[in-house]
Formats: C-alpha cells, structure tokens, sequence
C-alpha cells in the first residue's frame, strides 16, 4: 500500500468501484468541499500560479467542471487500464505546465510535493466536509480514505512518499502546510470573489440569461461566503478574509442541509447526470440531450415571458409626438447602435468600460472554441493585442487607459484600422485547414458551428479570404446587426 | 374542430363555411392620420387597436388561420423616421399584447423578419413570441413582417434547388413544402382594407385562389363588424378553385 501503484492488487481494491472516494461522487456536500479544496490549492503559490497561467475554469467553468469529474471517475474506474491510461493522460496535462508567474517565480505543474498537497486538500475537504455536516467520519473509515487517496496519488506520481505513510502523520503535515506554505494568491482570491459573481451560465441555461443573472447575483456572494467560513482558520487570518457575522451559521447549515439530502431515495441525486445536464450542448448526441432539451425548451419558454414582461426603458418606446425628419436623426441612430453594440459585444466584462481583459475574452472565446493550437492561439492573442493598442491609441482620447462608451460612440468610423484587419486575417487562416486561401463550405460550416454555436447555410459554397475579411470587420465596428458573428460575441 | 365541422355540414348551400384561413392587408394607416391632420405615425399608433379587435374577432368567429400584412420589403423605402417608429411601435405592441396572446392560445409567428435592418431587440422580441406562444394550440396567427412573396418564392425555389431533386419530381406540393412556414394552409379570404385593389407582393402562393375582398374602410377604423361583414361577403361566393367542386380548400388537403 505505501507505494501502491494501481498495478498492484493491493492499488486496484483501493481505488476500484468499492471506494470510500465514490461514495461522495454523488454527494451534495461534495460540490462544496470541491470548491473548499480548490482555493486550498490555489492558495498554494505553485498551483496558484499555474491556474493562473494556465486553467481555463474561469472562461469555462462548467466544460472544467464535466473534465475534472469525468477524470475523476476514470481514476475511480473499475478497469486498471482505465485507471492507467487516465494517469497518463494527467500526467501529460500537466506536463506541458510549467513557466513563472507574473512575478517572475518559477511553477511547475510536475513539482511532486506540488502533486501531493492537491490530493491532500482534496481528502483534507472529504474530511472536513462530512464533520461541518455533523456526520464525522468514524476512525476506520478515514484511514481507508486515506490510503485510497494515496493510491491516487500514486497513480499519478508512481509512488506516494510526498504524503505521510500514516492518518497520524497527515494532520501536522496539512497544518504546516497551511501555516507556512500557503499565500493569499491571486487564483485564491479569484475563485473566492469573483468566480461566482462571474460564473457564466452553464449550457442548460444558455437560453436563460437574465434567470442565471438573478440567480448567481443572490448564489455567487452566498458560496464566497460560505467557502470562506469553512476554511481553516490560520489560511483566514493569514489570507486576510473577511470575518462575515453569520457566515459560519450559514456555512454550517449549507453542509448541514447538504447533508440531509442522503434521507432521499438512492439514485436521486447523481452527480454524473446533472453535471451532464448542465453542461450538455443543445447539440449533443447522447440520449440524455433529449431530456436536457424538452428542460431546456421549458426554460427557454420561461425566459422568452421573462424577458418579454419585462418593461421596457421609456427611450425604446415610440416618441409621444414624432418629429419630422430632421438631419439629426440619423446620427442619434448612429450612436444609439454603436452604444448598443459597445454593451452587447465589445465590453465583454460588462464593467461599461472597454479594456484589455474585455478583447483578452474574445480571443481566448475564439481561441478555445476553435480549439486552436498553441502557436495558432498566439496569433490570435498577438493579433487581439495589437488590436487593443490601435483602439486605445485612437479612442482613448481622456487618456485614462481604457475606452468608455462615449470615446467609442464618438468615433464609430475610424474603428476598422489595420490591426483589426490583421485579427480578421488571422482568423481566416486559422480557420482555412487546408491553407488554400479559401474557406470552403465544411470550413466555413466548421468555424460557425464549433464557434458560433450556428448552422449556416451557405449558398456560393467558398468565403475568400476579403469577403471573409470585409465581413468580420463590418460586424466588428459595429456596421451590421444581425450577422452571423453576434452570438459568438454576444451572448457568450 | 368539431364545431367547424357542423356549420359546414348544415350551411351546405349558397352559404359556405368561415374560411378557414384569413388574411388581412392593413393599409390606409397613412390616409387615416392626413384626413385628420396627424402624423403618418399617429395612423400606425390608430392601428393597434384594429389588430386586437380582429383578432379577437376572427378567433370567436372560427377562423383557424389568420394573417396579418404588417411590412413589406418595399416600406423600407419610407423615410426612415417613419420606418423607425414603426419598428419601435411594433415591439411595444408585441410586448403589451404578448400575455393576452398566450392567454387566447394563439399561436404567433412572424413571415420574413430576417432583414438585418429589423432592429435587433425587436428580432428578439419576435423570436420570444413565437417560443412563448408555439404551443398553443388555439389560432394561428401569422405576421407578415418585412415580407416579401416572391422572395418566399425565390427561397423555396433555392432550398429545393439545394436537396437536389430531379426537374420531374417536382410538384406543386413539393415546391410549397419549401416555403417559409411550410405548414400554412391556403389563403381562403384576403381582406384588404382602404379600397385598394392590389396584391402588393404579399404571400404569392398561398392567396392561389384566395377570395378578395376591398372594404373601403381604412384599417384604422376597421372594426369586428366590418371583419364579420367580410367573413359574411365570402361565404356567399361561389368559390370553384378554377373548377366545379363547391368545396373549400380544407377538403382539398
């Protein structure tokens, strides 16, 4: 057992279907102590820098979540080969991790002692997880989950010598750790505050903007909340987080009301199901998609009244006493679109102002959609970037670093300059495979639908690279409603 | 509808049954707001209470299918204050009536509306209506929004076009399977209100052998009588689909 790969008899019993591990797959408390685990790793600085760096479960949380789950249940698998081939996988994801954070320190997501706080914070928040709930684990119990954990990391790693041999041993271990390792890291702070408040809406709830808003705004502070009070008390302090009256109340009645779902009948609740639910495309084969899209029909139904009940600003409604044409009116148009447009497309961020983060979106939006590769995605970013300085250059006419409604609406015209040709450009050839200079009908029909989340029909079956071009640039200074591009950009 | 069915069966004779779909041009908004000296727009604004009115009259009357000629692909040459209050008053319209429609159970649905100069809030607008009301199962209403007939025609003939069929496979039955909205029935009964008398491009198909009526009432002032009266006008015809059988065209399809 204490250097249980899952190639001995011993490794596979542990980690096989019979696991403690799995009896929390399905467990409510879990999605709490998931998160509780995830800041206790971001805390540590290697790992807070390679999320940093590297993680796309802000962009895309809900697609993080459905991998980190599936992986999981493939480490749990009953087959060794499952098992082993996952650790492989893992092992080369995380290979390919390693650089210095923004303050120049080193990370590397190979490091091995790195590896073994991971496993430990996650067994750390079962733990912890099933005491906050008032239903401690029992000795025995522990001490199988324990070396179920390390068999995991052992897979992982081959051996698990970074993790005390013995449950004893493992508590001082977390303790220093916390006490003298972790910082109050930017990924940390990220997933605490602002993760949630930001959580984009899974793919059920696409087609519901404005319920998710509703819902995250009361939900997303609450979690924060929640996650902070259950996290041990020398991180707080030494992280600085805030004491919220009422926060451990309200953490304990989570965990505890999580709890209480175990009276509900076996297979109510199954993590595997609602996770894909939640994050099935509408498009997606699987047998599930068809109870996922009647739930996503009824939702875009209540949505389509919810948005439709809402009433409208009194500057959308038709002017009271219609003046006759006049020559101002056509530039009130003008600038009421591009404001629209500016809110709807360009601030990304929705903080009114226009800002590098807001363009970094987009090119990461396209750039993981596209599913480009690492050189390809540099383009991209190397071409957003350049962008971003054109339009500061020429928009930012305060001079305070960023484009605000006003500075863009004010110069709509002047938008399209070079730099954002060169984004269009680089588009095309990412999306032209066979580099022929033409993106024939799968091509255009790939880029829209993998992109855009769209089915086009094409008529003239090949888009040159200027009609390509001239299109992309009329929809992204604002030209044109209603082309193709909106969704991509819009409603992401 | 059962109903339906047993007015047919007993007004077998010089009377026929309420057509089964109607359609109505609205024209002589404009007229109606130059008579009293308004605005064009205050013509538009005088409009909505006549859509609601013959709504309602066309669903209790029996009618199954209703049309309506909102804007065709011509009215964008209007001078754009006009064009632009249009599109404003349209979704406040389609906003304030939204729950009663879905209340009536009428089923809403917009014929063209792809033109990139709709505004974009009112293309949503439009996309919410019709998922709200899709499955009702009462009348259908059918709004001609920046429609064009012979361009239905046109995109029939180029989705037929792309499912490659043979030139002999082609029939009249096939071709309508390839019009926008390929479900609506027939036009039994056009109302075209002001006394005009033109067709304006307005869903070429399906008013085949479509019953034409001209009151010379201006939309604005047209009421559930004067719709009744239409409904009355048509069912006195003798309706021959270019033949002898006296029969309307539910019994064709």
């Amino acid at each position: 057992m204490t250097t249980g790969t899952t190639g001995t008899p011993d490794g596979a019993s542990l980690l096989g279907p019979e696991a403690q591990f799995r009896a929390f797959f399905d467990d409510p408390r879990w999605a709490l102590g998931i998160i509780r685990a995830t800041v206790l790793e971001a805390a540590h600085p290697q790992v807070g820098a390679a999320l940093a760096e590297n993680s796309t479960f802000v962009a895309h949380p809900w697609r993080r979540l459905r991998n980190t789950f599936l992986s999981m249940r493939r480490m749990f698998d009953a087959d060794p080969a499952v098992r082993e081939r996952e650790a492989a996988r893992l092992n080369r994801l995380h290979a390919r991790m390693s650089g210095s954070d923004a303050g120049g320190r080193a990370y590397d997501a190979m490091d091995r002692p790195t590896r073994a706080w991971v496993v430990a914070t996650l067994f750390e928040s079962a733990v912890t997880m099933c005491r906050l709930s008032g239903q401690p684990l029992d000795q025995d119990t522990m001490e199988r989950m324990y070396a179920e954990y390390r068999a995991f990391l052992a897979a992982l790693d081959g051996d698990a010598r970074e993790l005390p041999e013995r449950l004893n041993d493992f508590w001082p271990y977390f303790d220093r750790v916390v006490e003298e390792e972790l910082e109050d890291t930017e990924a940390a702070r990220l997933i605490l505050f602002r993760l949630f408040d930001h959580l984009p809406a899974p793919a059920l709830l696409e087609g519901a903007p404005t319920l998710w808003a509703a819902g995250r705004a009361v939900v997303g502070p609450l979690i924060g909340a929640i996650t902070v009070a259950s996290l041990p008390d020398a991180y707080r302090r030494k992280a600085g987080l805030p004491e919220t009256p009422g926060a451990p109340t309200l953490m304990q009645g989570a965990y505890l009301a999580a709890g209480l779902t175990r009276f509900l009948p076996a297979g109510w609740i199954d993590a595997g199901t609602i996770i894909e639910i939640l994050s099935l495309p509408s498009h997606g084969d699987a047998r599930r998609a068809r109870s996922a899209s009647a739930l996503r029909a009824r939702l875009k139904w209540a949505s389509a009244l919810l948005r439709l009940a809402t009433p409208l600003s009194p500057d959308t409604g038709p002017a009271p006493a219609p003046a006759a044409p006049t020559a101002s009116a056509p530039t009130g148009e003008g600038r009421h679109s591009a404001e629209e447009f500016f809110r709807q497309v360009l601030d990304q961020t929705g903080d009114g102002h226009l800002d590098w983060p807001d363009l970094a979106a987009m090119a990461r939006e396209l750039a993981t959609r596209l599913d480009l590769d690492e050189s390809e995605e540099n383009r991209l970013y190397d071409a957003f970037a350049a962008w971003w300085r054109e339009l500061q250059a020429a928009l930012d006419t305060d001079g305070d670093g960023r484009v605000s409604v006003v500075e863009y609406a004010a110069a709509v015209p002047s938008l399209a300059g070079p730099a954002l040709i060169r984004v269009a450009e680089v588009l095309f050839d990412v999306t032209d495979k066979d580099g022929n200079g033409t993106i024939d009908a799968d091509e255009y029909r790939a880029l829209f639908r993998t992109a855009f989340h769209r089915d086009l029909t094409i008529t003239d079956g090949v888009y040159g690279r200027s009609a390509f071009v001239g299109d992309f640039l009329s929809f992204m200074s604002g030209r044109r409603a209603n082309t193709p591009y909106d969704p991509l950009l819009s409603d992401a | 509808m059962p109903r339906h069915a047993d007015r047919q069966r007993r007004d077998d004779g010089p009377v026929r049954a309420v057509p089964r779909h109607v359609a109505c041009v609205m024209d002589g908004n404009g007229r109606w707001a130059q008579r009293r000296s308004l605005p064009r727009t205050a013509g538009h604004r005088a409009a909505e209470t006549t859509v609601i009115d013959i709504i309602e009259a066309a669903r209790a009357a029996g009618v199954e299918w209703l049309s309506l000629y909102a804007f065709s692909t011509e009215n964008w040459n209007r001078p754009g204050t006009e064009v632009d209050y249009l599109m404003r008053l349209v979704r406040r319209v389609v906003r304030k009536h939204a729950p009663l429609l879905l209340a009536r159970g009428i089923r809403c649905r917009f014929l063209g509306a792809a033109d990139p100069r709709i505004p974009r809030e009112l293309a949503r607008d439009f996309e919410d209506l019709a998922t709200l009301t899709a499955q009702n199962r009462g009348m259908t209403l059918t709004v001609a929004f920046d429609h064009g007939g012979r361009r239905d025609i046109v995109e029939a003939a180029r989705s037929l076009i792309r499912t490659g069929t043979p030139a002999d496979e082609v029939t009249e039955r096939l071709f309508a399977d390839h019009l926008p909205l390929p479900d609506t029935p027939d036009i039994d009964l056009v109302i075209r209100t002001s006394g005009e008398q033109r067709i304006s491009n307005f869903m070429l198909w399906q008013v085949a052998y479509a019953e034409w009526v001209f009151p010379e009432v201006l939309w604005p002032d047209f009421r559930a009588p004067d719709f009744l009266a239409c409904l009355h006008t048509y069912r006195c015809r003798d309706r021959r689909f270019g033949g002898v059988p006296p029969q309307t065209n539910r019994d064709m399809s």
